[in-house]
């Protein structure tokens, strides 16, 4: 186990920049998840993290030794594929200890702690079968003990639930985390998926554009986003932006003014989550008719329209309005009249111009 | 989907004919062969000689140094085999994997040399290996059929190899191999069905060549391959068909064993990428 320090590593082909400097210090035995959109540079900077791609520029240090030109296989990391990546023409056994016999590690040892990991992941009894006659799941676990065997100074996981369906990768999810639990060794993991990002990590790092748009753990990340695109990539549904004007201490939002204070004066984007929002109360309420309403069985989305004065761009990307998340609570119907209410201290205020939180 | 009977007496009417245009001329060799030279020309012909000479295989295997043919033959084909192979793994697999500056027009390039037939090139390989010294040697062929292989091998192995992902070669990277170690403990052995279909290829193109053989090899009698061995048989007045039509089945076997081995991997290899 060991600290990875990355210091201004970049990424670019010839005028195509598609990792700015990143700069990120993992304590040992850290959980940190990479997060966001595709081309965000997220795997690309995990690639660079194994060496697998070489960077345009800065430095990586794994427990202090800077690794920035070793080959992949004298980083003492292991990696987890997004597609598995087991060896098709070997065994799960072979699969599991083939790092160790890349090492030169004699047979006894390597039968030891393949069965070890074989023991930990419940592969035992496909230890003598081939990757495809394994269940996605199977194989997903087979990928893991390939990288556990090998006891590495860190792990490595390019999105590795990505390819197993809904049910199975909420299962693997928790296995993952307890696997790390149990080990404790450092672990990058890259994923798209924000629930992923949230219920793993122990700090998250959410990127844009090859940029690093925020660095902290998932409850900061939720309660304090740094700007208008953590605050939208971070939360399901989305948080709800909307326009609205601060003047002396008072916020002036979907057509009625709150006490809350900006900070200064002027346009302001105004982020409220959907969950914040509940039906007749709140400190502030406002009457809305809601366009669509979707029923889950235990809660409701409830959609609605900003109207023209309070609409953002990101409105745009969101074709069915503002929205909602009410309990489950008696029937509302579409186009009929409703109160909305909030708490003012659960608005998130941005920068009209910069979108950074103020 | 199932087929009306009509579906299938189609099917199997077509299936049928087409077997029989492919193994008519294989019938009629045999039939040759076994016949007696007065009735080979017989009108209306028969198809299948009354009393077949079937000493007519040991009878040529004692006349013809069908064996030393046959060895030169084998020597040609797999050192074209191994040649065309080591150069067309390493081009294939080079042209798959990494970005190199120009490398899509160089892969382009390696094609065209394909599109030219191969007795165009016979007058300036002649003059190359006279000026090397080398005709008469069994390597000209070597040489010149790898010329002819390496091309469309090249291009087969590439195509094979895109189908092969770049994260098994990356997990055996990080698993402590080098890049060359991934290739040869991860990626050939996955790519056995095209290496074999490849090789297939490369044996037969070189088993069958008669007009290199015939300009490179024509004074060297004890370098003769098989198919220019036959073609001596041909006499001044008179040609003893039956003779060269038993030469011939001595011929084909080693290509037909070589396909029954390899048929699977053949196969295999020429639809594994279509099913990706």
């Amino acid at each position: 186990m060991a600290n990875i320090s990355i210091r201004n590593v970049e990424k670019s082909y010839g005028a195509l920049n598609v990792l700015k400097p990143f700069s990120l210090e993992i304590e040992d035995g850290e959980f940190v998840v990479l997060v966001g959109p595709s081309g965000c540079g997220k795997s690309t900077m995990l690639k660079i993290l194994a060496g697998l791609e070489p960077a345009s520029g800065g430095q990586i240090l794994i427990g202090g030794e800077d690794v920035t030109d070793l080959a992949p296989g004298d980083r003492d990391i292991a990696m987890v594929f997004q597609n598995y990546a087991l060896y098709p023409h070997l065994t799960v056994r072979q699969n599991v200890g083939f790092g160790l016999r890349m090492r030169g590690m004699d047979s006894a040892e390597i039968t030891r702690r393949v069965n070890d990991a074989a023991q930990v992941l419940e592969i035992g009894p496909y230890l003598d079968r081939r990757p495809k006659d394994l269940s996605g799941g199977q194989r997903q676990r087979v990928a893991l003990g390939r990288a556990i065997v090998r006891q590495p100074r860190a792990f490595l996981m390019d999105e590795p639930l990505s390819n197993l369906d809904a049910k199975l990768r909420v299962h693997m999810r928790a296995e993952i985390g307890a696997l790390h639990q149990r080990i404790g060794t450092t672990t990058v993991y890259v994923t798209h998926d924000q629930v992923e990002a949230m219920t793993m990590a122990d700090r998250v790092v959410i990127m844009r554009g090859g940029e690093i748009q925020q660095i902290a753990p998932p409850e900061e990340l939720f309660q304090r986003p740094a700007n208008l695109f953590v605050a939208g990539f971070i939360g399901s549904p989305g948080m709800n932006m909307v326009r609205g004007m601060a003047s002396g201490g008072r916020l002036s939002v979907l057509g009625h003014e709150v006490d809350r204070r900006a900070g200064r004066d002027g346009p302001v984007i105004v982020g409220l989550r959907p969950e914040h929002l509940r039906i007749g109360e709140g400190r502030a309420q406002f009457s809305v008719r809601p366009t669509l309403v979707e029923s889950l069985g235990s809660e409701k989305y409830v959609y609605f329209d900003a109207g023209a004065p309070y609409r953002t761009e990101s409105d745009s990307e969101r074709s069915k309005g503002l929205i909602a998340r009410v309990a489950h609570s008696g029937p509302i119907a579409a186009g009929s009249e409703l109160v909305l209410g909030y708490d003012p201290d659960d608005l998130h205020l941005f920068d009209a111009q910069t979108g950074l939180a103020l | 989907m199932t087929r009306t009977p009509l579906q299938s007496l189609i099917l199997y009417a077509v299936v049928i004919l087409t077997l029989g245009l492919i193994l008519f001329p294989v019938y009629w060799l045999l039939v040759t062969a076994l016949s007696t030279t007065d009735k080979l020309y017989a009108l209306p012909p028969k198809f299948w000689p009354v009393d077949p000479h079937w000493d007519i295989f040991a009878r040529v295997w004692e006349a013809k140094p069908i064996l030393q043919w046959l060895t030169n033959s084998l020597i040609a084909a797999v050192g074209s085999v191994a040649l065309s192979m080591l150069v067309s793994v390493s081009a294939g697999y080079a042209l798959s994997r990494y970005s190199m500056r120009g490398g899509a027009a160089m892969g382009m390039f390696v094609l065209t040399a394909k599109m030219l037939p191969a007795t165009l090139l016979v007058i300036p390989l002649f003059s190359i290996f006279a000026k090397a010294g080398m005709i008469g040697s069994l390597w000209t062929l070597v040489i010149a059929h790898s010329t002819l292989i390496i091309p469309f091998a090249t291009w087969m192995l590439k195509g094979y190899f895109d189908t092969i992902p770049k994260e098994l070669e990356q997990a055996a990277m990080v698993d402590g191999c080098s890049p060359l170690g991934a290739m040869v403990r991860v990626v050939l052995p996955i790519a056995t069905p095209g290496l074999a279909a490849t090789a297939l290829y490369a044996f037969v193109l070189s088993w069958a060549d008669y007009a290199y053989a015939r300009t490179f090899l024509v004074n060297a009698p004890d370098n003769w391959t098989a198919n220019l061995g036959i073609t001596t048989m041909q006499g001044e007045y008179v040609t003893y068909w039956n003779d060269i039509s038993a030469a011939a089945i001595f011929v084909a076997i080693p290509i037909i064993v070589i396909y029954l081995f390899l048929e699977r991997y053949l196969v295999g290899g020429l639809t594994a990428g279509a099913e990706k």
